[in-house]
C-alpha cells in the first residue's frame, strides 16, 4: 500500500488535491497577477536563507559584525546565502508594492474583499519592518546610523514616541539590548505574525476568488 | 460585480466558474515567473554580493547618512515639513487611511458624488506614487 493510499484512506487527500488543482482561475488573469505569488516566493527564500544565517550569526555588539564577517569569509556558501538574503529583501519590497498597486488599480479591494486588503496592507508594513529590523543586525556603520535615525524618528511620534523608542532601544542608546530586541523582532515576532496573516490572506483569496477588474 | 450592487456571495462565486484550472494551466505560468525571479536574485547575489561596510562606530558620524531606498520618500518628507507634522502625516494619518478605506467603499458609492470622488482618489493615488518616487529620487541625490 502506497503512502498516498494510506493518507487518502484517512484524510481523503485525493479529493482535496483534485479540488485544489481544478480550482478555476478566471480568464482575465494575466502576468500582472503574479506579483503576490512572487512576494510569497521571496518570503520562502528569506525564511530558508534566514535560518541558515541564524546558525552562524551571534547577536551581541561585540560579536555581530565579526560573526557576519565569518559568514562572508569562512562559512561554505556564506557569501551566497547572505547576499541572497539581502537582495531578496529588496526584491520582496518591490514585489509587495507592485502587488498593492495592481490590487489598487484593479479595484480588487472593493467589497467583499476589504479584509484581504486590510491584511495585505498590514503584511506590507510587516515587510517594511523586516527591512528596518534586519538592517541593524550586521552592526556596520550603515546599520548603526540608520537605526539611530530611525529610532529617533520613532521617538518623535507625539505622545507615545518616547515609549516606542525606549521599547526599541531597550535603553537610552543602541547597545546589546537593542540588538537582541531587533533580532527577536526580526526572527521570531515578524515571521510568526507574517505567516499567520499570510494564511488568512491566502484562505480569503481561495474562498472569495480573484476579483473581476473594474 | 458592479460596485453599485450589493454583494451576493453565491453569485460572486459562480462568476469564477469556467476559467482555466489552477493546475496545470495557471501553475505553470506562476512557476515560470518564479523560476525567473529565483534566477534574478541568484544572478544579483553572485555578481554583487552584499557589502560588509565598516564596523559600527558611535563616535564617527559618516557623511551623508541615507536610509534604505524604501524609506527615502518618508525621510525626504520629514526634511521639508516640521518633524512633528511629518510624523503625524506619515505615521498617524496615512496608514489608517491606507488600511481602512475599502470599509467605506459602499457608503462612498451610494453618495451622489461618490464615483467622482473614487476617480479623484485613483488619480491622487497615481500622483502620490509619482510624488513619493520623486521624493525618493531627491533623497537619493
Amino acid at each position: 500500500m502506497s503512502v498516498i493510499d494510506f493518507l487518502d484512506e484517512r484524510f481523503g487527500i485525493r479529493k482535496g488535491a483534485r479540488e485544489f488543482a481544478n480550482h478555476p482561475v478566471p480568464d482575465h488573469v494575466n502576468w500582472l497577477y503574479c506579483f503576490g505569488g512572487i512576494t510569497f516566493l521571496c518570503f520562502l527564500i528569506q525564511a530558508a536563507t534566514g535560518v541558515l544565517l541564524a546558525f552562524y550569526y551571534e547577536p551581541s555588539t561585540t560579536t555581530a559584525y565579526s560573526s557576519v564577517l565569518n559568514i562572508m569569509d569562512n562559512v561554505p556558501f556564506g557569501v551566497l546565502v547572505r547576499s541572497l538574503h539581502a537582495w531578496t529583501a529588496n526584491i520582496m519590497i518591490i514585489m509587495v508594492v507592485f502587488h498593492m498597486l495592481r490590487v489598487f488599480f484593479h479595484g480588487a479591494y472593493r467589497p467583499p474583499r476589504e479584509l484581504n486588503w486590510i491584511t495585505g496592507v498590514v503584511l506590507f508594513f510587516i515587510t517594511i519592518t523586516f527591512g528596518f529590523s534586519g538592517y541593524l543586525l550586521p552592526m556596520n556603520q550603515l546599520s548603526y546610523w540608520a537605526t539611530k535615525v530611525g529610532t529617533e524618528i520613532a521617538g518623535a511620534i507625539p505622545l507615545i514616541g518616547q515609549y516606542v523608542q525606549a521599547f526599541l532601544l531597550g535603553g537610552d542608546k543602541i547597545g546589546d539590548a537593542t540588538l537582541t530586541r531587533f533580532y527577536t523582532i526580526h526572527v521570531i515576532i515578524l515571521p510568526i505574525t507574517l505567516s499567520a496573516l499570510l494564511v488568512a490572506h491566502f484562505l480569503m483569496v481561495r474562498k472569495q476568488g480573484i476579483a473581476d477588474p473594474l | 460585480m458592479s460596485p453599485n450592487q450589493s454583494y451576493e456571495p453565491e453569485k460572486d462565486k459562480d462568476e469564477h466558474e469556467g476559467g482555466v484550472p489552477f493546475f496545470p494551466d495557471h501553475f505553470v505560468k506562476e512557476a515560470a515567473v518564479m523560476a525567473l525571479v529565483l534566477g534574478l536574485v541568484v544572478f544579483l547575489a553572485t555578481l554583487m554580493p552584499a557589502p560588509m561596510g565598516e564596523p559600527a562606530d558611535p563616535l564617527k558620524t559618516p557623511a551623508g547618512i541615507k536610509p534604505e531606498w524604501y524609506f527615502l520618500s518618508v525621510y525626504q518628507i520629514l526634511k521639508y515639513v516640521p518633524k512633528t507634522v511629518g510624523i503625524i502625516l506619515t505615521f498617524i494619518i496615512f496608514p489608517p487611511i491606507l488600511i481602512l478605506f475599502p470599509l467605506f467603499y459602499k457608503q462612498i458609492t451610494k453618495w451622489r458624488y461618490g464615483r467622482l470622488l473614487l476617480h479623484t482618489l485613483v488619480a491622487l493615488g497615481v500622483l502620490l506614487a509619482v510624488f513619493l518616487a520623486s521624493l525618493a529620487y531627491l533623497g537619493f541625490e
